[in-house]
């Protein structure tokens, strides 16, 4: 029982992660709560719905949900962040919520209220496999069972943080990235084309969202217009956990609270399963008030 | 506060110029739960064209009023006063959610406007206001039942329940778990979930070495889908069996759903001609599968249009209307059955367990007398 | 101008639900809501305002209030004169358990914790059912009575409330004006440098939460008396976001301003509800989510600024 509640834990915690990473990556760069994020994921999950629908085969369809959210994340900031850039932070949080509030109704609009699903015919059978199933007859009492899907989870998890750690530190978009993060202003006058980094800041954060979407959605199989809200408030609970900014912070962030979430739950109470999160959120930040991985910044007068 | 005051009155005097029947119908349409609001607008004007195909109410047209209290307790409040305080209105269908009821509840109250629920099952209702009633189970008979049919049709001797944590669920939970202890059935444990759950599997884990025959759950289908995939996905062999609250087409789409099965007033397959006829309208007009919601605010529209035609345009008349509907003899007949009011307000349904079978619901073998 | 503009609004408030008007119910109704929020509004103006720090979790002070007040009704009979000064003490109590262990936090870890406390605040409420009936709600709860004089009508909830908001209004304006509002000004432009200028700032963050909590919780005490029915759904983290909206929407940190703010914002989507045609019902919330994003684009310190000139390079230090 423990082990399969690992294997539960590390699989929630990634499911966080996928969201986090993406929402970590927009923070570290313009410190903005992208509340709006949630919902670029659930709109990932309904553009791959739609095309499957319209029976497109699931690699293109995937890809094409991909890059519809790309440019609505650029969209997103070009038409909503980018006019508040300098304006106060608070100014930029009601933008996201404001737009957050938008997506959710627009897509209520659309595709309807009703849940829908992804139909067992359009998702390749290789997900529905199991990876490891027990007991079997070499094991009589070991209860274990782990699907392909969730492998891919866990390893599509990592792979991303780790692409996204060597965009951040390897290429040059990603140097950019790291001084405007630092200092928006000076960035732009050693000849950074701030709203160019930005913007590709937004479609790599949009994409990952889409890609999270797409992937929860199959695992869950249940995708409705609200799904963004409580994954994006999440996501920004393991974000700010693992050390908001850092990457791999928010992978760490996303699984120390899906363990908990999943221990709590299993051994402690259902009913406070969420408050087991919460709680054990809490406790780590009074105790590491930059998160687990965060830098401590110095104020200085 | 200019602005609200041009635009009511504005309303008004359009209130007053058309001279329709308005029928209020409120419940979620945005929001978290708008997905069950969904089934309860299609009832409401699927029920609104069939009674203007058929004359009206005394040749008035019956116009259907949506109104969204996103099952915000705040804003169903908002709109009870508005219907209170609006003389077109005789009566009003609503609302949806338990909390959002119990808060308009005292608004109706003092304005003495009678109003019909389809969905709320909270216990206190009835018993707070003489002018509120409901065409939906209690939870109280629908848990015995099932209880009941856990036991005698199933011989179920091992049960899990997970439950959602609102009223509506702990009510079903509370009859089912008292009714199973006196019968002598092991509860193996009770769970609670929130709607906003989607990973069941820690709370599954525990239970998967126990080996449960049923799993009960008292819920909604959103979460209820996931939990009947999930179980299966960790190699439960064991059968489910739900409420109401399941009853939704989400899960004729789930193939792991076949068998599970849920009470309802009327089997599909064997439903008297009414309750057919509104499938097929239903499933026309709309492209989809009816579920309860659909159905109970299909009955509960055509209640009131029947209570208007009888009463006349009359609040006061119209709840002594609804109230003298007491005996299985006086009842309302529609397509979830026979609907007729105990001294709360509250109604009594025939029970029957239906179950899916090739993605789609038939009523069970085995039917309790 | 300005001045006369105040005392109009004064004066339009104080008549409001005397119009002899019909569905004035209706429309006294949503007014009085709008006080509430204004009232709440003015309390979480204080943290998020006045000492700058981003607080998410103040639905939670708000729904101990509620609670506190609901239950001590139901089972005790209290009378609402009674429950007020208990309430502002549990609020108070609330508010400084918080805000002590969190002081040492800054910017979005702050925030971060104050919403997981709100959060287990309402999780306490759904499940300790024992005591606060959980998911079922608390139905039954008395209205308010003056000499055994019991309000039923919604004029005379709008007074009630009314009188709050002025009482709250005139200790928040003294209070502005005072040492206390000069130190959460100098806490809020720079943390460090107010210390250095003998600031206290444990001293003065635990003040600015304890008051905008009990604050908060009169705000709750009212509600639960008012719609006479509470329930854990009330006191979502969408109605902390929803307070912070208005702050912001209104001109953070100016009185006016969050004023102003509430009465544009809060009767929006009950005048959307009334003007959109019945086949856009689902769309109320859309031109809301809208309206926000437009207005922040035009006017990213609110309706009416804070009055001091605030430079770009603030945003930094925020």
């Amino acid at each position: 029982m423990l082990l399969q509640q690992l294997v539960n834990g590390i699989v929630l915690g990634c499911v966080y992660a996928l969201i986090a990473v993406g929402y970590t990556l927009v923070y570290g760069v313009i410190e903005l709560i992208n509340f709006a994020h949630g919902d670029i994921y659930m709109l990932g999950a309904f553009f791959m719905y739609t095309f499957l629908n319209f029976g497109v085969p699931f690699l293109p369809s995937f890809v094409l949900a991909v890059i519809c959210c790309i440019i609505v994340g650029i969209l997103l900031d070009i038409i909503a962040y980018r006019p508040v850039r300098y304006a106060d932070r608070l100014a930029a949080l009601i933008t996201a919520i404001g737009m957050s509030i938008f997506f959710e109704n627009i897509a209520l609009l659309i595709w309807g209220a009703d849940i829908k699903r992804y139909s067992r015919e359009w998702i390749p059978h290789f997900f529905k496999k199991l990876f490891i199933n027990l007991p079997n007859e070499h094991f009589q009492n070991v209860f274990l069972t782990v699907s392909y899907l969730q492998i891919t989870i866990i390893v599509l998890s990592i792979i991303l943080m780790i692409i996204l750690h060597l965009i951040i530190h390897k290429t040059k978009m990603g140097t950019a990235m790291r001084a405007i993060a630092q200092d928006k202003r000076a960035a732009a006058l050693m000849g950074i084309d701030v709203n160019r980094v930005i913007s590709f800041t937004f479609a790599l954060g949009s994409g990952l969202a889409a890609v999270a979407g797409i992937f929860i959605g199959m695992y869950y199989n249940s995708i409705y217009p609200m799904m963004g809200y409580i994954a994006g408030i999440k996501a920004f609970a393991a974000a700010v956990l693992g050390g908001i900014g850092s990457v791999p912070g928010a992978m760490l962030g996303g699984v120390v609270l899906g363990m908990a979430e999943t221990l709590g739950a299993g051994y402690i109470s259902s009913a406070y399963r969420h408050g087991i999160a919460y709680a054990a959120m809490i406790f780590v930040i009074l105790f590491n008030p930059a998160g687990l991985m965060g830098k401590r910044k110095v104020d200085k007068v | 506060m200019k602005k609200i005051l041009l635009t009511l009155s504005i309303l008004f005097i359009a209130g007053f110029l058309f001279a329709d029947v308005k029928i209020p119908v409120v419940s979620p349409y945005t929001g978290p739960l708008a997905t069950f609001g969904e089934g309860v607008k299609n009832g409401a004007l699927l029920a609104a064209e069939v009674i203007n195909k058929n004359g009206g109410i005394k040749g008035e047209k019956v116009v259907i009023d949506l109104e969204d209290d996103m099952c915000e307790p705040k804003e169903a409040a908002n709109i009870a006063t508005k219907l209170a305080g609006d003389k077109d209105v005789y009566i009003v269908i609503g609302h949806l959610c338990s909390s959002a009821t119990l808060a308009a509840e005292p608004i109706y109250k003092s304005a003495h406007l009678p109003a019909i629920s389809p969905a709320s099952t909270n216990v206190n209702i009835g018993k707070l206001s003489k002018y509120y009633f409901r065409n939906v189970y209690k939870d109280d008979f629908q848990g015995k039942f099932l209880a009941r049919y856990a036991d005698e049709a199933l011989h179920a001797k091992k049960i899990v329940i997970f439950y959602e944590n609102n009223d509506y669920s702990i009510g079903l939970k509370d009859a089912f778990v008292k009714e199973a202890k006196k019968r002598g059935l092991k509860i193996l444990g009770t769970e609670a979930y929130t709607q906003d759950d989607t990973d069941f599997k820690p709370i599954l884990t525990k239970y998967r070495a126990l080996r449960p025959d049923v799993i009960f759950i008292p819920g909604y289908a959103p979460q209820g889908t996931l939990i009947i995939s999930q179980a299966r996905e960790l190699g439960f062999k064991c059968k489910f069996m739900g409420a109401d609250g399941l009853d939704d087409k989400i899960m004729l789409q789930n193939p792991d759903a076949e068998g599970l099965m849920i009470t309802t007033p009327f089997i599909p397959d064997k439903a008297g001609p009414e309750a057919k006829k509104f499938i097929e309208m239903y499933k026309k007009k709309f492209k989809s599968e009816p579920n309860w919601f659909a159905a109970n605010t299909y009955d509960a529209v055509m209640l009131a249009a029947e209570a208007i035609k009888h009463a006349g345009k009359n609040r006061e008349k119209i709840r002594d209307y609804l109230a003298s509907l007491n005996s299985p003899q006086k009842a309302f007949h529609g397509v979830t059955g026979a609907t007729y009011f105990d001294k709360y307000g509250d109604c009594q349904k025939p029970a029957f367990i239906k179950v899916i079978k090739n993605g789609k619901w038939v009523g069970a073998e085995i039917q309790l007398k | 101008m300005e001045r006369k503009l105040k005392i109009v609004g004064l004066i339009i408030g104080l008549f409001l639900p005397l119009f002899p008007f019909p569905g004035i119910d209706y429309i006294t109704r949503v007014a009085t809501l709008t006080v509430l929020y204004i009232v709440l509004a003015l309390g979480l103006n204080i943290i998020v305002g006045f000492a700058g720090l981003l607080d998410l979790g103040y639905v939670g002070f708000y729904g101990i209030g509620a609670y506190v007040a609901g239950l001590i009704s139901v089972h005790y009979g209290w009378g609402f004169w009674y429950l007020i000064p208990l309430c502002i003490c549990a609020g108070a109590l609330s508010g400084i358990l918080l805000g002590t262990p969190t002081l040492r936090l800054t910017g979005d870890y702050f925030a971060i914790v104050t919403f997981g406390f709100a959060e287990l605040v309402v999780l306490l409420i759904r499940n300790e059912i024992w005591l606060t009936r959980g998911p079922m709600g608390v139905a039954g709860i008395p209205p308010i009575s003056f000499f055994g004089h019991q309000f039923t009508k919604e004029w005379e909830y709008y007074y009630i409330i009314f009188i709050i908001f002025l009482i709250v209004l005139l200790f928040i304006k003294r209070l502005e004006n005072s040492k206390i509002g000069r130190a959460w000004f100098a806490i809020r432009e720079d943390e460090i440098a107010a210390q250095c200028c003998g600031v206290n700032l444990v001293r003065y963050k635990v003040l600015a939460f304890a008051i905008s909590a009990s604050i908060g919780a009169i705000g709750g005490a009212f509600y639960a008396r008012w719609f006479r029915f509470i329930h854990p759904d009330m006191f979502k983290f969408w109605e902390s976001i929803l307070i912070l909206c208005l702050i912001v929407f209104g001109g953070m940190g100016n009185v006016w301003g969050v004023i102003l703010g509430t009465i544009v914002l809060i009767p929006m989507t009950e005048i959307l509800r009334n003007i959109l045609p019945q086949e856009f019902v689902q769309a109320r919330y859309l031109i809301f989510g809208a309206l926000l994003v437009i207005m922040m684009r035009f006017r990213p310190n609110g309706l009416l600024p804070f009055s001091r000139e605030r430079k770009d390079e603030n945003f930094k230090s925020s």
